[in-house]
């Protein structure tokens, strides 16, 4: 239990965190980190798209990058188009983006292993080089600008993305929204079936779960987290460009994913936070940053395979657990057995 | 498919290339008996349940249950239909509880994929899970890996994973398959007493356990059927010892 609470203290001290950032950073003389502490927030969204697929379904995939584009450009063509408000063009650009990861999904996921890696590098180049040769209406590598629409209005009250804390806070209730989100589902029986795919998908397959169906839903949500963050960069860019949808994007979030802990539910935010913030220290001082970057990659798969939060949740589990032995196991049962309600209890006398 | 047939098989062929895996099997295997395929290494055990639970697709034939042609249709809805298996080299969800390992095929059997509620608030799947635990005997290991289990153990889950699906027939591909003495005696009274409620056909080489639980024996070689029977008839039959033993030779 005690492992469970620190967990929770941990995530509860994180949220006071996140909230504080407009105010600390500032008083530091730091105004400039609160852009991008708002930036590590959405790329961390990219990463988590790569980690709901990486972590949980056991899927690598290196074209999450199409998805963020499509998400962008949803944003940017609907308001330049049709000048829709804020959260329309959010829900335009998500819905683009799953959309998409649908259609390409339904071929991508037959496949496993490297071709499903190969299958998402594929999809996202052809879509890279169409945006890139479609310069009329996506501005190809120049990309299309757009002056953002006021995310509230009520009278006199107007919430712009102009002012930084305002948009540091919306961009901080959308992703929190979608970790919330994403926590429900990998906790739900969906989220168990995701799991024993990435487990075993024969088995799972014999036990009757629909695996290519399941690995389609986990592929299109991944898409929806991906068009989710490209949404938000768009919006935080005030512009949508086709050079986002390249693959080296993709392979970005998945070295935050890694990093950060594929399989854990925060970790693509660690893994994008400690990332973004070591690029924006070191690479003014050394333009071969990247060499580091790798190298601390390195290390994180040799040392610390689960990633930074991998490594935090194996620390929770020595610091508190015992391994109780075999009677100890056997009262646990029953009493876990009785404490199910009458209902539980009741059923498993019943049957015996 | 008369009644008292468990599954009925007419024809079923696979080729592998220029091999013939199966051989135009035809068999109504028993219901409320429990069944051994037996037979020697490369008989083709091992692919007639690949067939039967739609793994491979099968050249031609039949495989008639509960009055449907299961050819054609995917694994998943094999076990929909009522029929699942465990495999000769043990199957499990490695990463996952012996808890979530049950839990997540009892929440498959049921159709239940809500994407936001938490696992832990279907009780009545919770009920179910423990209750097939219980009954395989993996209390003591609830919250453990299923990859830090025994061999014993993994084959244990397995058959709980199988049961999980409530089916009406259950194929056993060599359930005491590494097992000690122990647990094998274990296994083997868990076997006969689901086989009581459920149809069994198990594949296994220790012909000990073979003997000791099948009422019906199909015996394989070389992808088709050598014989039937019971045990009595099994043991007499010339044929199959010499399939098992080779050609007499005088004492």
């Amino acid at each position: 239990m005690t492992a469970a609470y620190a967990r929770a203290l941990a995530i509860a001290v994180l949220i006071v965190a996140l909230l504080a950032v407009p105010f600390v950073l500032p008083a530091f003389g730091a105004t400039f980190w609160v852009s991008i502490a708002t930036e590590i927030l959405i790329w961390s969204l990219l990463a988590a798209s790569v980690n709901l697929l990486l972590g949980y379904v056991g899927l690598l995939s290196f074209g999450q990058a199409l998805y963020f584009g499509i998400g962008m450009y949803g944003v940017a063509l609907s308001i330049n188009a049709w000048n829709v408000g804020f959260w329309p063009a959010l829900a335009i650009g998500i819905v683009a983006a799953s959309v998409m990861a649908l259609l390409t999904g339904v071929f991508a996921v037959r496949l496993t292993w490297h071709y499903f890696a190969i299958i998402t590098v594929v999809f996202s180049l052809i879509f890279y080089f169409a945006a890139m040769s479609m310069k009329g209406v996506t501005g190809g590598d120049d990309g299309v600008s757009f002056s953002p629409p006021p995310v509230l209005k009520l009278g006199e009250l107007e919430l712009t993305l102009v002012d930084a804390t305002t948009q540091y806070y919306v961009v901080l209730g959308v992703v929190l929204a979608c970790y919330v989100l994403t926590a429900l589902i990998v906790n739900s029986p969906l989220g168990l079936a995701f799991k024993a795919i990435r487990e075993n998908d024969r088995r799972a397959a014999l036990i009757g779960i629909n695996v290519y169906r399941t690995r389609l839903i986990a592929f299109v949500i991944a898409g929806a987290l991906a068009g989710t963050s490209g949404a938000l960069f768009a919006f935080f860019g005030r512009y949508a460009s086709a050079s986002y949808m390249f693959y080296h994007v993709s392979g970005e979030a998945v070295v935050w994913a890694i990093v950060g802990g594929a399989g854990s539910l925060l970790g693509p935010l660690f893994g994008a936070g400690a990332l973004i913030v070591f690029r924006e220290l070191v690479s003014t001082l050394w333009e071969h940053y990247l060499i580091a970057v790798g190298a601390i990659t390195i290390c994180v798969v040799m040392f610390a395979p689960r990633g930074l939060a991998g490594a935090w949740n194996d620390a929770l589990r020595l610091a508190f657990t015992r391994i109780p032995d075999e009677p100890a196991r056997r009262d646990a049962f029953d009493r876990r057995n009785a404490s199910e309600g009458g209902e539980a209890a009741a059923i498993i006398e019943e049957k015996r | 498919m008369s009644a008292g047939t468990a599954l009925s098989l007419s024809g079923v062929t696979k080729h592998f290339g220029g091999l013939t895996a199966v051989d135009g099997v035809t068999i109504d295997l028993k219901s409320r008996k429990l069944n051994a395929v037996i037979g020697p290494n490369g008989a083709g055990k091992t692919t007639l349940f690949n067939l039967i639970c739609g793994e491979i697709p099968a050249d031609d034939g039949r495989i008639v249950f509960n009055g449907r042609n299961l050819v054609g249709l995917k694994p998943h809805q094999i076990v929909r239909h009522g029929i699942s298996r465990t495999l000769q080299i043990k199957s499990v969800f490695g990463g996952m509880s012996v808890a979530d390992n049950v839990r997540i095929a009892v929440l498959t059997n049921r159709r239940i994929m809500a994407p936001f509620s938490p696992v832990q608030s279907f009780r009545g799947v919770t009920a179910r899970a423990n209750e097939i635990i219980e009954e395989v005997g993996l209390a003591v290991h609830y919250d453990d890996l299923a990859s830090t289990l025994s061999y014993g153990d993994v084959a244990l889950l397995e058959l709980a994973l199988a049961l999980a699906a409530e089916p009406r027939l259950l194929l056993l591909d060599e359930p005491v398959c590494g097992m000690g003495p122990e647990e094998t005696e274990r296994t083997v009274a868990t076997i006969k007493e689901i086989s009581r409620r459920i149809d069994v056909v198990l594949i296994e080489h220790d012909m000990e356990v073979v003997f000791d639980i099948a009422d019906f024996i199909v015996v394989m070689a070389q992808g088709a059927i050598l014989a039937t029977g019971t045990v009595a008839d099994i043991t007499a039959d010339p044929q199959v010892q010499e399939a098992y033993l080779g050609p007499p030779e005088d004492d």
